[in-house]
């Protein structure tokens, strides 16, 4: 068989990005381009808005509640194949939507149907990267997460321009072919031999590849055994059937324990000041376009946020510590929320609105990163899956209770101090876990050096790997995917 | 240079609500923007101009009310102001009422009383033949004694009966403020200009709205050229794969053929090497 080789870091990765970036695009930004439409449509059905506004939230609930589906479909077929059959199927929920005759009919066409297809877009676009890239993937995971504000700029102004023209049943058929970019963006996601998701144990395989790897590794020392990390997922798994579908040790895992309790406590916060910021601008007495240029304003600072932190977090000096950079991003977040109530004016909602655009992209750029970072790419199917079930209630709940806080207290600046103090809990509590997840994962690798400076050790198969490991350059075990990043960084850092 | 201020003072006393509009001149030398006025029921009303104090020194002014160009009374409330009270009741007692002030310097300034204005719809709604196509119409703020539907043809306005085709027109009034007019199974025909007609006591209203008509294959064309060039994409990008596969296969052969070669030098260096030391 082919040896298994390290991420490329380039070459078709960059490809497979544009690919993501299309796909991640439309996952994120389809739902809230379809709002054009919602107008039309209440009084074609005679329902009320709200009514109408299930169909947003179906969506949504749907393409993240559905993302442990998405795990274990790639954990069994991979990224292309899944995300091919979503694009496919949020093409065929958009046509068939537009021959809907109910509302009814519409939730679940637009809502289940198109959302379960952009979910299964979603998570295999953001895994493949992290099969693709290592040392550039924050940058990778930057740009492509740029294609959310980018498809949102370009979907608004087509989806008023379809609806002029071709109404919006006309549009929604339109819409369903356009869709089908996601296969074309699916196509481009070639799979990859190393690190491969799937967990299944092969322990008699593994013998024999480790005498390949010796002999493939005497001649190219500086190649990262990634595969070692598919043998670890074999003996840490209890249950293995069940794991090799979707990976539930992931619960025993300290820094994916910490990286989902933050972002569950951070989504409470996240979505909501962008509901309310175009109304916040009218109820304060600004004019419906100038406050729609406030979200202009926002999505093109996002654009332009999203690569540039991906760069300064690919960055020597940032990347050992971007759960830092995460959480203090997390927290920036909160305190532009905790200000806004003092900005005066529509120069100051300006000045928020360049903050907020900066702070959001920040986070969203590197949302996938950081888990990518604490779990190791093997393992992030799984991890992405289990993580966006938990965000989806908080994401749904978000804008609700924000309404709320508004409408008992008829006033906008308690939503976003609640906003604010939520985010900035979110983000301090990131903060310090972190810092003592770093400190345990240091102690750990001492522990773990100094077992195997220890000749009378047990051998058991992972110590017998680490005695191959010595025979090359290599520096120490590769147990962690966080260290074995370090190493890599390392490494790279002596070569340069 | 010179601004016009508006001030605007509600005075509410026992059953009769006069509302009063106050204008300040000197507007824009000669004709002045004046200020639209909205009654949509009887009321009584009071029109004021008011002269900017630092006109006051001004001698001799002539103040003179006109409806459209017949000349009304009117009296001085005080020093540097002039009013007239008005009994609005039909649609002949709205329109144009301006006050002239002549001077040194002439003055000028014209309220327009009107019946609120119905908004149409500027883009057309689309629907599809076979469809229904639903035209709504709003009132802001005030509430019409009765909806009216008109369709147009050729140059005549007829209104719509939807007792007379209950199969073909539904109007109904949602709320008070709004209306739609539902036109079941269109057709090509029924593509045109529509007309909604808000009745209100002092007068009517109309908002303007465009139907079009498409058919089926008019977003069919757009549809299957996108998923031509999606499937287009695919095969090209699938194609290029399979080709750059083959590439590699040969250069992978190659490669391994050297190693192998390699592996054999190396074995063979290895067993001189131990037959050498022992």
């Amino acid at each position: 068989g082919r040896p298994p080789s390290a991420p490329p870091d380039g070459g078709w990765g960059w490809v497979v990005v544009l690919g993501a970036f299309v796909s991640i695009g439309f996952a994120y930004a389809f739902p809230k381009g379809l709002a054009i439409f919602f107008k039309e449509i209440q009084d074609f059905f005679g329902t009320s808005y709200s009514e109408i506004a299930w169909v947003s939230s179906i969506m949504l609930a749907t393409t993240y509640g559905a993302g442990p589906i998405s795990s274990i479909l790639v954990n069994r077929y991979g990224s292309r194949p899944v995300v091919m059959f979503g694009g496919l199927l949020c093409g065929i929920g958009m046509v068939s939507a537009a021959f809907c005759t109910s509302i009814l009919q519409l939730y679940i066409c637009v809502g289940f149907v198109t959302g379960f297809g952009l979910s299964l877009n979603l998570q295999p676009s953001v895994i493949i990267i992290g099969k693709y890239f290592l040392k550039k993937r924050p940058i990778a995971n930057g740009l492509a997460m740029a294609g959310s504000p980018v498809m949102l700029c370009t979907l608004a102004p087509l989806n008023q321009f379809l609806f002029d023209n071709f109404g919006w049943r006309g549009s929604f058929l339109i819409l369903g072919a356009i869709l089908l970019h996601c296969c074309v963006a699916g196509a481009l996601f070639r799979p990859i031999g190393a690190a491969t998701a799937s967990v299944r144990p092969r322990l008699t395989e593994k013998r024999r590849d480790a005498s390949q790897e010796k002999a493939m590794e005497m001649r190219s020392p500086t190649s990262v055994p990634v595969k070692n990390e598919m043998e670890d997922e074999g003996e840490r798994d209890c249950c293995e059937k069940i794991n090799q579908y979707l990976d539930f040790s992931l619960f025993k895992h300290r820094g994916f324990l910490i990286y989902l309790i933050g972002n569950v406590l951070m989504f409470l916060g996240f979505f909501a000041p962008i509901v309310f910021l175009a109304p916040y601008a009218k109820h304060i007495g600004i004019d419906e376009y100038s406050a729609a240029f406030l979200l202009s304003i926002l999505a093109i600072v996002d654009m332009v946020a999203r690569p540039a932190t991906g760069i300064i977090a690919n960055s020597k000096w940032v990347r050992p510590r971007i759960q830092y950079f995460f959480s203090f991003s997390i927290a920036f977040n909160g305190t532009c929320h905790l200000l806004c109530p003092l900005a005066s004016g529509y120069t100051g909602l300006v000045v928020y609105s360049i903050f907020y655009g900066l702070a959001f992209g920040m986070v969203c750029a590197m949302l996938f990163e950081t888990l990518m970072d604490l779990v190791g790419a093997a393992r992030f199917t799984s991890a992405v899956g289990l993580v966006t079930i938990a965000e989806c209630c908080t994401i749904l709940l978000g804008p609700p209770i924000g309404g709320t806080l508004i409408d008992t207290f008829g006033d906008y600046k308690y939503m976003f101090i609640k906003c604010g103090a939520v985010m900035v809990l979110a983000g301090t509590f990131l903060f310090i876990m972190n810092y003592y997840n770093y400190h345990m994962l240091a102690k750990e690798e001492k522990e773990r050096k100094s077992k195997e400076e220890d000749p009378t050790s047990v051998r058991t198969e992972k110590e017998g790997r680490n005695d191959l490991n010595k025979e090359t350059a290599l520096n120490g075990p590769e147990l962690e995917p966080l260290r074995e990043e370090q190493e890599a960084l390392k490494k790279e850092a002596n070569g340069t | 240079l010179t601004t016009e201020h508006f001030k605007q003072t509600t005075k509410e006393s026992m059953p009769d609500t006069v509302v009063k509009y106050e204008v300040f001149l000197p507007g824009v030398s000669g004709t002045s923007m004046g200020k639209n006025i909205t009654l949509d029921r009887a009321s009584t009303i009071e029109l004021s101009c008011r002269l900017d104090k630092k006109y006051s020194h001004l001698k001799s002014l002539q103040m003179t009310w006109k409806k459209g160009n017949e000349t009304i009374g009117h009296s001085r409330t005080d020093e540097n102001s002039w009013s007239i009270q008005l009994s609005i009741v039909n649609n002949s007692n709205l329109g144009s009422y301006s006050c002239t002030l002549k001077g040194e310097e002439e003055f000028s300034t014209t309220f327009r009383l009107q019946v609120p204005k119905i908004e149409g719809k500027e883009k057309p709604t689309i629907s599809y033949e076979g469809d229904t196509a639903i035209l709504t119409c709003k009132s802001s703020g005030y509430t019409p004694i009765v909806w009216t539907w008109y369709v147009t043809n050729g140059s005549e306005q007829i209104a719509i009966n939807d007792t007379l085709l209950p199969d073909k027109y539904v109007i109904n009034r949602v709320s008070a403020n709004v209306t739609y007019l539902k036109i079941l199974k269109v057709t090509k025909e029924d593509n045109g200009v529509y007309w909604c007609e808000a009745a209100f006591e002092l007068g009517k209203s109309m908002g303007k709205l465009h139907l079009k008509v498409l058919s089926l294959l008019e977003p069919l064309k757009p549809f299957l050229a996108i998923v031509a060039e999606v499937i287009g994409l695919v095969t090209v990008i699938f194609l290029y794969e399979v080709y750059s596969k083959k590439k590699e296969k040969c250069a992978e052969s190659e490669k391994e053929f050297d190693q192998i070669e390699q592996l054999r030098s190396e074995e063979i260096n290895g067993l001189e090497n131990s037959r050498s030391r022992h």
